[in-house]
């Protein structure tokens, strides 16, 4: 657990600085103080985005190296992903409400894509729940994290084909439409979301990795049976 | 000549579970050999690994001179024959329609499927849909799936359990076609004595390990 | 015995199978009726309205009954008969694609019943000209459904919430299929052009036709 406490602890500073940063950036001229919530919302969806694809590479690594570890990879990064989907998906339907008057634009490709890829990973989840065998449960996994990542894009296409009302994206290569202070605490604020999702995956890599060893040792088949007592067969 | 399978020490695992572990075996053409072993041994997953059904996580091993654990079994598993504990029909066809749907995709003619019927003695039960069928009659029809499919490895999981004595002469006349054609036969069995019956040489299965006797 | 053989021999198979146990035609269609039915319930006497979502809930519900149809009881075997198939030297390749090939003309019948349905019941403005249109569509989505179902249907294979499960799976991979179905029957209604949701549905159905290919045999080896 050494590598993944010290990760832990690293990626709780720097979310501690992220976070002053943050609160101490002067606020946004239209949307007032209410615009820190990007500080959240972006390095959330950014994660997601990232886990999903990670979970992808894990699952097409572990089809043709079959190491466990990249089962381990591929289910880490999904259980670490659902959980900054929820909350991009919850920060952006608070942020939603406020600027836009409405908690969901079913005409943002990006926002209908978020939410199948949550649903993705709960039925990727799921079905690594139902599996007791982690070399069928590694294999049929890592087939459906590949047959996601061929579906998930046209999900976006599909959406995209509608009207887009959503604001452009806010960094841009030519001069910012953000104070430079905000920029720089959502800069720091992703660099400190992501360093804790790569340290939450490898807590549960480890986590996972000591699982598997225990249920390892336990396992021996036909060991579980004894010889019947039959002279005891009349006691019971 | 080239053995038709060959296990080193090969370990399988299912559900998480060691199922099987540091298996040698070897098998020669003509050979038939029987494997006892009481429930939970490992019969079942020995017999589906000689099939190429299972994945070896241990060792190596290779049968019909395809190496397992490669794509090289699909090019020898239509030259395999098993016969489950369980028998392999869809019962919701006929008799016939079961026989037939594995001569369409095994490229024979449909009218053996109604003559081999006939060497097993299931002329008059033709149209019986499989699932209405019984346990002897079914076996039956695995025999006449194996007669006319004519395996070189024919592999026998508790196949004669239950039978009665005809049905059970009939395995004994498919295993001797499959030997006097130059292939082999595995037979697992919970009951040593009536594999000495009909096996070259019995071995043992306890607790996933393969013994020479039994 | 080549592939297409193989294919159309296990399609027949398993259309043979649906016709006697009969689950898309007599409880799952039946079901998408009822479903079909609800909407202008719930509406009340709205006719406007609900000739204009009639197409809406046609594509909604089509996709989420025509993926029950996808993972009916007979598109399932039990262990014996793929064991006896791989012995066979059926290519699972040609599993994948007889099961979609028989997947696919279920539910195609399966989506013209609800279709002729919901004209009935909602009286939507579809021209008679648009025909052809509206039956190619149906066709395309019904093959990707069909894919997606035969896919998720094999990952869940033998676990005990398998329906339950591959439909979770399904729904959210089928919404290109679901886009592309409604706006090909907005378009036709607005008089607009189809082709852009055609080529969407292709390629929804060409990404998994290769999916379904290429992951055949590790899906083969994954329900050992």
């Amino acid at each position: 657990m050494k590598r993944a406490t010290v990760l832990v602890g690293v990626a709780a500073l720097a979310i501690a600085v992220g976070l002053w940063l943050a609160l101490t950036a002067p606020a946004d001229a239209l949307q007032g103080a209410f615009s820190r919530i990007i500080n959240i919302h972006v390095p959330s969806l950014w994660l997601a985005f990232l886990a999903f694809g990670v979970t992808a590479f894990g699952s097409i690594m572990w089809l043709w190296k079959k190491r466990p570890r990249w089962d381990r990879l591929a289910m880490a990064s999904a259980e670490v992903g659902v959980l900054f989907t929820a909350i991009g998906i919850a920060t952006g339907m608070i942020w939603g409400q406020r600027v836009w008057g409405t908690a969901w634009d079913w005409g943002d490709p990006r926002l209908a894509t978020t939410a199948v890829m949550f649903f993705v990973y709960l039925g990727y989840l799921a079905l690594r729940g139902a599996i007791d065998d982690p070399v069928v449960r590694a294999r049929r996994s890592a087939i459906l994290g590949a047959v996601a990542v061929v579906q998930v894009p046209l999900v976006y296409f599909s959406v995209n084909m509608f009207r887009t009302l959503h604001q452009t994206q806010s960094i841009r290569p030519d001069g910012s439409t953000m104070p430079r202070e905000m920029l720089v605490a959502m800069l720091v604020n992703l660099a400190a979301f992501t360093l804790l999702y790569v340290a939450l995956v490898v807590a549960r890599m480890e986590v996972a990795e000591a699982e598997e060893s225990a249920a390892e040792r336990e396992a021996m088949a036909g060991a579980e049976v004894k010889p019947p007592r039959l002279s005891e067969v009349g006691d019971v | 000549m080239a053995l038709l399978c060959s296990l080193r020490q090969v370990g399988v695992s299912l559900g998480g579970k060691t199922i099987l572990r540091d298996i040698d075996f070897d098998l020669h053409p003509r050979q038939v050999i029987g494997i006892a072993g009481p429930n939970g041994s490992g019969k079942t997953t020995l017999v589906r690994t000689l099939a190429t059904l299972v994945r070896i996580d241990r060792g190596q091993g290779t049968v019909l001179g395809a190496d397992l654990g490669t794509d090289q079994v699909y090019e020898v598993r239509s030259e395999v024959g098993l016969m489950g504990h369980r028998p392999a029909v869809i019962p919701e066809l006929t008799i016939t329609e079961n026989l037939e749907h594995v001569c369409r995709l095994a490229a024979l003619e449909l009218s053996r499927a109604r003559s081999a019927l006939g060497v097993v003695g299931l002329e008059d039960a033709a149209r019986t849909r499989a699932g209405a069928a019984s346990h002897g009659m079914l076996r039956r029809l695995e025999v006449a799936r194996l007669l006319l499919t004519r395996p070189r490895l024919l592999l026998l999981d508790e196949a004669t359990h239950g039978l009665d004595s005809s049905a059970q002469e009939l395995i004994d006349a498919l295993i001797a076609r499959t030997v006097a054609g130059g292939g082999a036969a595995v037979m697992v069995s919970h009951d040593a004595e009536r594999l000495s019956t009909s096996c070259d040489a019995v071995m043992g299965l306890a607790v996933g390990r393969l013994v020479a006797g039994a | 015995m080549s592939f297409g053989d193989q294919t159309l021999e296990l399609a027949r198979v398993d259309l043979a199978l649906e016709r006697r146990l009969g689950e898309s035609f007599r409880i799952i269609a039946p079901f998408a009726l009822v479903a079909l039915a609800m909407f202008p319930m719930a509406l009340g006497l709205r006719i406007t309205l609900v000739s204009e979502i009639g197409t809406a809930v046609f594509w909604a519900l089509g996709i989420l009954f025509g993926m029950q149809v996808a993972l009916r009881r007979s598109s399932t075997d039990d262990r014996e008969r793929r064991d006896l198939h791989a012995l066979l030297g059926v290519d699972p390749a040609a599993r994948f694609a007889g099961r979609v090939l028989a997947g696919s003309l279920l539910t195609t019948a399966f989506l013209v019943v609800l279709f002729v349905a919901m004209v009935l019941l909602y009286g939507p403005r579809l021209p008679l000209a648009a025909a052809p249109a509206i039956a190619l569509s149906i066709v395309m989505v019904a093959v990707g459904l069909s894919e997606l179902g035969t896919l998720a249907g094999e990952i869940a294979w033998g676990l005990r919430d398998r329906t339950a499960l591959a439909s979770l799976i399904v729904a959210p991979l089928a919404i290109p299929l679901l886009v592309a179905g409604s706006q090909t029957f907005e378009a036709i209604a607005a008089g607009a052009g189809i082709l852009p949701w055609v080529l969407l549905m292709l390629t929804t159905d060409l990404a998994l036709a290769v999916a379904g290919v290429a992951m055949a045999r590790p899906l083969e080896e994954a329900t050992r």
